[in-house]
């Protein structure tokens, strides 16, 4: 038993809270700026607009990393709650860290270079 | 009021053997699960095995798990169940012995672990208790309440998948500790508390909410430990 020593959760466990908090408000946001702002109007080149915006940009950003916790640290929630082999789970850990850490250069990297086809911004 | 009881029957000799036995039982107004225990190993088979010691829901020596529910034996007047057939089966989630008694040894282990005791380097006033306000003592009433009969930590999810897991019952009697005004343990108890296997584990289910024969709820209090732990970190 690998009681008292290790990483403890706490930190895991307070910041998921806080990264539900934010994604719930960002959720609400990102519904009503997407369907209700513009009268409801959705075309690719009014969204291309505003992802090219530096204000949007770091908004998405945020989105994009505080879900990736949120996502991936129940993973590993779930890893810690059910996996009892001591190896496998370090497997599974790793795996999931791995996957955080590509989905988010991924999406940092979409985020950042994106530019309105044919148009400043 | 006759009613047929399906009593757990295991060795852990012959562990393979499990199975239920059935006794038809007949039973006055206001007898318990308990009383029909008392009574089929007096007339019907001498050999079954339970544990119980006070029989007035104060020792926490006869948790078990009636239809499905973990409760205790000699708190559990038979009229309240309303099936004709009864169930009974051992605490879920530890090591079955023999019958309906159950390997508790984890369970006071883990208890211990978290200091279960008032951590508090001053010594006290030489002719006087250390007296606390009503106020301050009221946090920690209920939890003072506990009998450590088992039935919260054996009804809970979370101690099922991870056996190391503290579980409720030794996480509420360290709130008990960490909320006593007079106590100054908790940096003690922290490396215990705040690990893998420790607070984290909760997951809110609150299965031993239902479970616990003394209305505590040991989710609530667990809760304000986590908090206490997070502030006391950063
Ligand atoms: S909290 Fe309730 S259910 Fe849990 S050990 Fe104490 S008395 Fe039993
Ligand atoms: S026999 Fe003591 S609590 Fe039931």
């Amino acid at each position: 038993m690998e009681r008292g020593i290790g990483s403890s959760g706490a930190f895991a466990w307070f910041f998921q809270r806080i990264s539900g908090i934010f994604l719930l408000l960002a959720l609400l946001a990102h519904f009503w700026v997407l369907h209700y702002s513009n009268d409801g109007e959705v075309t690719f080149q009014i969204v291309a607009q505003r992802l090219s915006h530096p204000l949007w940009k770091t908004i998405d950003l945020a989105f994009l990393f505080l879900a990736i916790f949120h996502g991936f640290n129940g993973f590993i929630m779930v890893i810690h709650d059910y996996v009892r082999w001591k190896n496998v789970r370090l497997v599974l850990v790793s795996l999931v860290w791995v996957a955080g850490i590509l989905l988010g250069l991924l999406g940092m990297i979409t985020i950042i270079t994106f530019q309105v086809p044919g148009g400043g911004l | 009021m006759k009613k047929t009881y399906r009593i757990f029957r295991f060795d852990s000799a012959k562990p393979k053997q499990k199975h239920y036995d059935t006794f038809k039982v007949e039973t006055a107004k206001g007898e318990t699960v308990l009383d029909v225990l008392i009574e089929i190993k007096a007339h019907h088979d001498g050999s079954l095995v339970f544990r119980r010691s006070c029989r007035h829901g104060i020792c926490g020596s006869c948790a078990m798990q009636i239809n499905g529910l973990n409760m205790l034996a000699c708190e559990t007047q038979v009229e309240m169940l309303k099936d004709n057939t009864i169930t009974v089966d051992p605490l879920p989630g530890f090591k079955p012995i023999r019958d309906l008694a159950v390997d508790m040894d984890p369970f006071y282990e883990k208890l211990h672990s978290i200091l279960p005791f008032l951590i508090n380097p001053d010594s006290p006033p030489t002719d006087k208790e250390r007296l606390q306000s009503e106020e301050d003592h009221r946090k920690i009433e209920l939890a003072t309440s506990c009998i450590l009969c088992g039935g919260c930590t054996s009804s809970c999810p979370s101690f099922w998948a991870d056996k190391d897991y503290l579980g409720p019952a030794a996480l509420l009697k360290a709130y008990r500790y960490v909320f006593d005004t007079r106590d100054v343990g908790l940096n003690e108890r922290l490396p215990m508390l705040d690990n893998k296997h420790g607070l984290w584990r909760c997951h809110t289910i609150m299965n031993c909410n239902d479970a616990c024969p003394k209305h505590i709820f040991p989710t609530e209090d667990i809760s304000h430990l986590k908090r206490k732990v997070v502030e006391e970190k950063y």
